[in-house]
């Protein structure tokens, strides 16, 4: 017999794997009752939140020397991917930076705290801000911050082409497009009129919603194919009017960083974004741009029936060693200024309305600007959205697929609006 | 035969009494101990990351399996949902013409610039560096993303173009009717590896065999049908084997080239692509399984083919 026989072996091998899951219990930390705590602390983002993300933690440190974080900084488009991974492997981040689209999907499978049970004090919220993170009545997410859709604008462009900026509280879609298509024809050569955000979830979202409808109820969908239909034959009078890019060059617009899409260049118009990513956009574009609020059906903002929606949400891993730690820690994060002080308003303007007042002062102009847009919308603001059913997230595929399809021609809105819904409900029921 | 087993022989010859076969044994164990522990690295790399993942993988794939929950035994469904399943219908139409299309032209380009170096030129090692560069930067996430420059719409591509008079306003990677062939073009200019071996190959053969071809007055034609080819063909075979279950794995080129879609419109979903989409962004991870398996066989149907069809041939000179 060799070195050992099976039985030694396989003793062996279960010593070394319980080794290994002890190694993986102590890396996720183990509570103690003297309040020492080893935390990991995973997010995804950019450099700037990267920078202020790591001085936070240490700040936090500094304040509780007993505990010690774990960064697991991130990409967004590879952190879903890695988060979904550790879950399975039972060795997810105690602290997890979450998304409205993805919650549902991880609270059904009980993967996420529940943190009013932790501490996580969220009366100082704005209303409405709290409720994003609440699935099946437990406060599985913490708003780290609100933003809502706007339309930004490239006054220089506008300038130059002679095209007047549209009043932004009366404007129409029509308007939208005949803006579009005058800048197009007439700005400098290169020029489109805007950006084609049509196959995104978010532009859809804001046209239903005048519409009296919505992206999702909490289990499945609140539009049907026919709404879908005519809010895809919009983007295809948008094509015709040549009021935005080629169909290939829309193509290769996703996934660019944002100085190097056509918008970021100031080569285009109008684009969509986020308010808290105006800083972003200035900064990669060097130009200034003006945050308009989306067109409405009805030609009225008062109708836009917009809403705050959480940019991001904090949430606790359940396979957390420390509960109370994770609690404790997220709690300081959204309610405490010095924290607040460090990470200004970079992951949406923050949901704690005294922080907001807090750091007002040390917001750039952009900053302003944007928690200024959040005001001027309210009259326009509707009820918050359920969280979008677990599934949904592959909406954005889906509608990208399948617009293209009409983008190249080889499908038509009518066609094409059953596909997607069909594929959609598919995708959400699949994941019930 | 290694140094130990040839001293273990050795020894065993001279064993003669009892006793001395006794400690025979002994040292027999404690070479075997040796033979393990040296084997052992290979072994948990084979165990740990090779066949416990692939037994797991197997189990998964008749189940329903989110990565979040447990698995739920679903025996066949996810086999059957592939046979329904239009886009994975898309993925393998996608993959087989990558793989009957790229390969051969891809072999084809090889053999040809091979057969050029081999005339025995000036600096030949420096041509052979050069050509081979692509096979290593072709795999790679920077050159895909060079490309998706390149053939952009207003790309170097489509600037040439626009300099001789052609008006080109479509991009090559950005759409569905040219996208497929863009990446097939990246294939085949990572012809470098399968070159290399080709060139090696090329060396092996004979040089009496040419010489007598000249004297009986054979054409170029004669001496490369006749001669280069059927020496050359277990070369051949061997690259056809090998490039063709790699181009059946293809997967970063389309990655990269379209954002991880699969896109334009399916037109880049390869089966690797669409099964890595499956499983970590749809979190079906049962369903991926049942793809990862499904290719499997298909790789394996078609290296068994190759197999057969190499009795046809493929000539062995010995």
């Amino acid at each position: 017999m060799g070195m050992f026989n099976r039985r030694q072996f396989l003793v062996g091998a279960a010593a070394a794997a319980s080794a290994s899951s002890i190694g993986l219990a102590a890396c996720s930390g183990g509570g103690s009752s003297d309040g020492s705590a080893t935390l990991s602390f995973g997010w995804w983002g950019n450099d700037v939140r990267n920078r202020e993300t790591d001085q936070a933690i240490k700040a936090y440190m500094k304040a509780n020397p007993k505990v010690t974080i774990k960064q697991q900084p991130g990409e967004w488009d590879s952190y879903w991917d890695k988060l979904s991974t550790e879950v399975a492997g039972k060795n997810a981040p105690d602290v997890i930076q979450m998304d409205m689209a993805y919650i549902s999907q991880y609270a059904k499978n009980g993967t996420l705290l529940d943190l009013s049970q932790y501490g996580v004090d969220t009366s100082k919220f704005a209303p409405a801000t709290v409720d994003s993170g609440k699935i099946d009545g437990k406060l599985v997410g913490i708003n780290a911050g609100i933003n809502s859709l706007t339309i930004l604008v490239n006054p220089e462009l506008f300038e130059k082409a002679g095209v007047d900026l549209p009043d932004d509280t009366k404007w129409t879609w029509d308007d939208y497009l005949s803006l579009s298509t005058e800048l197009q024809a007439k700005g400098p050569t290169g020029t489109t009129g805007t950006q084609c955000a049509f196959p995104t979830d978010n532009m859809l979202q804001i046209w239903l919603r005048q519409n009296g409808k919505d992206l999702y109820t909490a289990d499945g969908l609140a539009f049907t194919a026919d709404d879908l239909a005519q809010y895809l034959d919009i983007m295809v009078r948008f094509m015709n009017a040549h009021a935005m890019p080629t169909a290939s060059a829309i193509n290769e617009e996703v996934g660019k960083s944002i100085d190097q899409t056509a918008f970021g260049t100031g080569k285009q118009g109008f684009a969509l974004y986020w308010s808290n990513q105006l800083e972003a956009v200035n900064e990669a574009s060097g130009t200034t741009m003006k945050m308009l609020r989306p067109p409405t059906v009805a030609g009225d903002a008062t109708k836009l029936n917009g809403y705050y929606k959480a940019s991001m949400l904090w949430s606790g891993y359940a396979g957390s060693k420390d509960p109370e730690a994770v609690g404790k820690l997220i709690n300081w994060w959204v309610n405490n200024t010095a924290c607040a002080k460090i990470c200004l308003d970079e992951r949406g303007t923050p949901a704690n309305t005294e922080i907001v007042t807090a750091i007002e002062s040390k917001l750039t102009a952009a900053g302003k600007a944007a928690v200024a847009y959040l005001d001027d919308i309210k009259p326009g603001l509707g009820k918050t959205p359920a969280a979008p059913p677990a599934g949904s997230s592959q909406i954005g595929d889906i509608m990208q697929r399948h617009t293209n399809d009409i983008l190249f021609g080889k499908d038509k809105p009518a066609t094409a609006a059953p596909k997607i819904v069909s594929e959609l409900q598919a995708a959400i029921k699949s994941a019930q | 035969m290694s140094a130990i087993s040839e001293l273990t022989s050795l020894r065993r010859t001279r064993a003669k009494t009892a006793a001395e076969r006794q400690q025979q044994r002994k040292e027999n164990g404690r070479d075997n101990k040796a033979g393990y522990l040296f084997l052992l690295p290979w072994l948990v790399g084979l165990v740990v990351i090779t066949i416990g993942p692939m037994c797991a993988s197997l189990y998964l794939s008749f189940t329903d399996y989110n990565l979040l929950q447990p698995p739920k035994w679903a025996g066949l469904a996810n086999f059957r949902e592939m046979l329904h399943d239009t886009r994975l219908h898309q993925s393998l139409k996608v993959t087989f013409i990558y793989v009957f299309v790229g390969v051969p032209l891809q072999l084809a380009l090889a053999l040809v610039i091979a057969l050029a170096l081999d005339k025995g030129m000036k600096g030949l090692s420096f041509y052979r560096s050069i050509f081979y560069l692509p096979s290593m930067l072709g795999g790679s996430v920077a050159i895909a993303v060079l490309w998706r420059q390149i053939f952009g719409t207003d790309g170097l591509i489509n600037q040439a173009l626009r300099l001789v008079g052609i008006n080109a306003h479509t991009g090559w990677v950005s759409d569905p009717s040219y996208a497929l062939g863009t990446i097939i073009i990246l294939h085949i200019w990572t012809f470098g590896s399968p070159m290399v071996i080709f060139l090696a190959g090329l060396r092996q053969i004979p040089t009496m065999y040419y010489e007598a071809a000249a004297v009986d007055g054979a054409r170029r034609w004669a001496r490369f049908s006749k001669i280069t080819m059927p020496l050359l063909s277990p070369i051949v075979f061997f690259n056809l084997v090998l490039q063709i279950i790699g181009a059946f794995q293809s997967f970063t080129q389309a990655f990269v080239v379209s954002g991880g879609t699969g896109g334009p419109s399916d037109s880049t979903l390869f089966y690797t692509l669409y099964l890595y989409n499956r499983g970590f962004a749809n979190l079906q991870m049962g369903y991926a399984s049942a793809m990862a398996w499904v290719l499997l066989v298909i790789i394996g149907a078609f290296t068994a083919i190759n197999f057969f069809a190499s009795k046809y041939w493929v000539f062995y000179d010995d």
